[in-house]
């Protein structure tokens, strides 16, 4: 079976981030299972379902020549998936941080049930949950930025994302 | 020999160590014991499925606590 890879620390990204990737042309890939996609899920154009039971079997689906963005539901899923993703020699790949509870936080599109946010997320009404590091919730080591302009507001457009400064999320 | 068992700490992860030490105490087999907790490491031997066990940097098992007589395979090689 495998041998170990020194794997680097997975890249991670926030909601507002994922949207200016998404604008840019990444991939949002949502790994939570079936019954939780029912229930709710990212209203987007192109958000690829494969949930984490299946990965293993059908990570070839995933194109190596895009940036792909992991999403699961609240983030630990989704971080799961990136390692494996990197271990089997995927480069373009960022697990956004606080899944679609901090995503449906922010007033981005969902479809059905928004679950209610809690703990760290629901803090989130900046960058990151409050236990990660500023580096790791913006990649940028930074949170200079006031809370409150650091992310653009519920009906703020991918384009107004990117507009923003990059030490903001 | 050296045996990792990789988990993130649920209960069949620590009945796996469990296992394996008292199943290498019996038989007199020195072995150095490692738990590996962490997700990044894990995940570095590319498995999904925990409890996982890598004996002498070479991942053996994936996936539920493994059979007594699955670890004495191991312990007899």
């Amino acid at each position: 079976m495998n041998a170990r890879v020194n794997l680097p620390e997975a890249r991670e990204v926030c909601p507002t981030t994922t949207r200016r990737l998404l604008s840019e042309g990444a991939l949002l890939v949502d790994v939570r299972e079936r019954a939780e996609v029912e229930q709710i899920a990212f209203d987007l154009a192109g958000v690829l379902q494969l949930p984490l039971s299946e990965l293993e079997l059908r990570f070839d689906e995933l194109p190596r020549d895009r940036d792909l963005v992991i999403a699961c539901q609240s983030g630990p899923r989704s971080l799961k998936a990136t390692y494996f993703l990197m271990f089997q020699g995927y480069t373009r790949v960022s697990n956004m941080q606080g899944g679609l509870v901090k995503w449906a936080s922010k007033g981005f599109p969902t479809r059905g049930r928004v679950p209610a946010a809690t703990g760290a997320v629901a803090a989130g009404a900046r960058c990151g949950p409050s236990h990660v590091s500023a580096t790791d919730s913006c990649g940028t080591g930074s949170l200079a930025v006031p809370e409150t302009e650091c992310c653009v507001p519920a009906s703020g457009s991918a384009q107004g994302a990117s507009s923003r400064s990059p030490a903001c999320c | 020999m050296d045996i990792k068992v990789l988990g993130t700490g649920c209960a069949n992860c620590k009945s796996t160590i469990a296992l394996i030490d008292q199943i290498a105490k019996e038989k007199g087999i020195p072995v150095s014991l490692q738990k590996i907790e962490e997700l990044r490491e894990i995940m570095g031997y590319g498995v999904m499925s925990t409890p996982g066990v890598v004996i002498d940097g070479k991942v053996v098992h994936a996936g539920g606590i493994p059979s007594r007589g699955k670890i004495e395979q191991w312990l007899a090689v």
